[in-house]
């Protein structure tokens, strides 16, 4: 554990918020620090942190440095924590909602974040279409960071983006759509609103 | 016996998992298991759903699929997606145990006059066949034994994990060290070569927006099956499938190695062994690296 220092904010009420709003939050009052999380995961190496030390941090209440942490922007998705945390902490959702939450709370970080880029993209197609169009996620995807950007990974991926094509693997032509695609969104935007009101409730 | 179970083809089933639904529609009717699509079925959200809807938002997409399911009968769920899975699953049992979920779902689908109560049972199709089916009857339904096969069984992660349990109490397959794979690739006549790699991650969709970080972690996949002698290596997952398979021109750049290992779908294997069409049935030509062990059948 580092000390903390004068220059570190503080925010005691963000552990009681996690806690509280997000789903499985409950059960990091129960985390002993074991560190079989960040031990279990693919590429914790590549965290700043990884998850035993980032739920350490929502106790202590560093609310800034764990919503800017690119812990939370790491998740494979494996649940290979999950499955191994001595404690039952459902450690991937928690990653998953606290990346929902730094976008929310608009950190410069999370904007940036490929994940979160690549999210937006997937976001979109999922409730425009009500389908995952990969072909128009990747490429939205690719150009979320500028033309140039997008390019350049547009190049360095050809010969998959080919591959696909060859292989009848890439949907060419329109997107496939869900018929009720209006029901989708009225549903979907009933649920963000739920969602909002429950923030409110606090 | 033949029997009807709704399906949820999920979205990579319309592009880059084509092959795995065009062979799963294949070899489960020889099964006796007839499929009904979800009417109208939408995007589950996958892995980064939740990111930019929200967690309610996200779980609202499942719950739409579900009610649209349950409207159409009491028949359990069954869909070949790892996400998928994970993500209708995991809807159906928060809702059921938690009272605030399910009302909070149910006034969004309510916005539209549809409800969910619950009562639906959501299973991976592995799932099915490992239980419901049966080895024995996957075995009799061989007619062409693929002998002297080599099969790496690449479970990846998400399948067996954490909703391998069964709503019905029992666990499906161990997180770590599960069997179906191999056993499905045994009871085609295949040999399955001890894989250690089995639950190991792919990456997932970090390995589609920035491989730079997980290419390592599919080469491993890739060495450990080449060392074992693998023909070819097989997997449930269609993001498995995907990744382990595309990146490997990439991966021999960028490390200096001679990968092509051909990369299946169990289904493939199965549709093969039960004498179908290896292009209409198995639809090998949908695979980036031929496996001419197995087509050539």
């Amino acid at each position: 554990m580092t000390a903390p220092t004068p220059s570190r904010t503080y925010d005691l009420s963000f552990a009681r918020y996690v806690y509280d709003h997000i789903d499985g939050g409950q059960r990091l009052k129960l985390c002993m620090q074991c560190g079989a999380c960040s031990g279990s995961c693919p590429i914790g190496t590549q965290m700043d942190h990884g998850p035993r030390k980032l739920f350490m941090m929502i106790r202590a209440g560093m609310k800034e440095a764990v919503l800017t942490s690119n812990t939370i922007w790491n998740c494979v998705s494996c649940y290979n924590c999950v499955v191994r945390c001595p404690r039952q902490v459902p450690i991937t959702y928690i990653l998953h909602d606290l990346s929902a939450l730094a976008i929310e709370e608009g950190y410069a970080e999370a904007k940036k974040a490929d994940n979160a880029r690549f999210a937006k993209a997937f976001w979109w197609s999922a409730t425009v279409f009500g389908r995952t169009d990969e072909r128009l996620v990747t490429a939205r995807y690719y150009f979320s960071s500028g033309l140039g950007e997008g390019i350049k990974k547009g190049m360095a991926n050809q010969a998959i983006a080919l591959a696909m094509v060859k292989t009848k693997r890439m949907h060419l032509g329109m997107p496939h759509k869900v018929k009720g695609v209006g029901e989708l969104k009225a549903i979907v935007a009933k649920a963000a609103e739920i969602q909002a009101r429950h923030g409110k409730e606090g | 016996m033949t029997r009807t179970l709704t399906y949820y083809p999920g979205c990579s089933s319309q592009a880059s998992a084509l092959h795995l639904d065009r062979s799963l529609r294949a070899i489960l009717p020889v099964l006796g298991v007839e499929l009904r699509d979800i009417e109208d079925w939408n995007c589950c959200g996958a892995s980064v759903g939740h990111i930019e809807g929200g967690h309610l938002a996200n779980a609202a997409l499942s719950a739409r699929n579900l009610a649209n399911a349950r409207a159409q009968g009491p028949e359990d769920v069954i869909t070949p997606c790892a996400a998928c899975y994970l993500n209708t699953h995991y809807v159906n049992e928060s809702l059921r145990a938690d009272a605030g979920l399910k009302a909070d779902l149910n006034e969004a689908l309510g916005a539209v006059g549809k409800s969910y109560d619950g009562s639906l049972h959501v299973r991976h199709v592995c799932e099915m066949l490992a239980t419901d089916v049966g080895l024995e009857a996957i075995k009799a339904k061989v007619t062409k034994p693929l002998a002297g096969l080599k099969v790496a069984g690449y479970v990846g992660c998400q399948t067996v994990r954490p909703f391998a349990d069964t709503e019905r109490g029992n666990h499906f397959d161990r997180y770590d060290d599960p069997s179906f794979l191999d056993n499905f690739s045994r009871a085609c006549g295949a040999e399955a070569v001890p894989f250690k790699r089995k639950t190991a991650c792919c990456g997932g969709s970090i390995s589609v927006m920035s491989p730079d970080k997980t290419l390592h972690l599919i080469k491993e996949i890739l060495e450990e099956a080449k060392a074992a002698g693998a023909d070819v290596i097989s997997t449930p997952c269609p993001l498995c499938q995907t990744n382990v398979e595309m990146y490997q021109p990439m991966i021999n750049q960028k490390f200096g190695t001679d990968f092509a290992i051909p990369v299946v779908f169990y289904s493939q294997l199965m549709a093969v062994a039960f004498g179908l069409d290896p292009i209409k049935d198995a639809a090998l030509g949908m695979n980036i690296i031929k496996a001419p062990a197995l087509a050539g059948r």
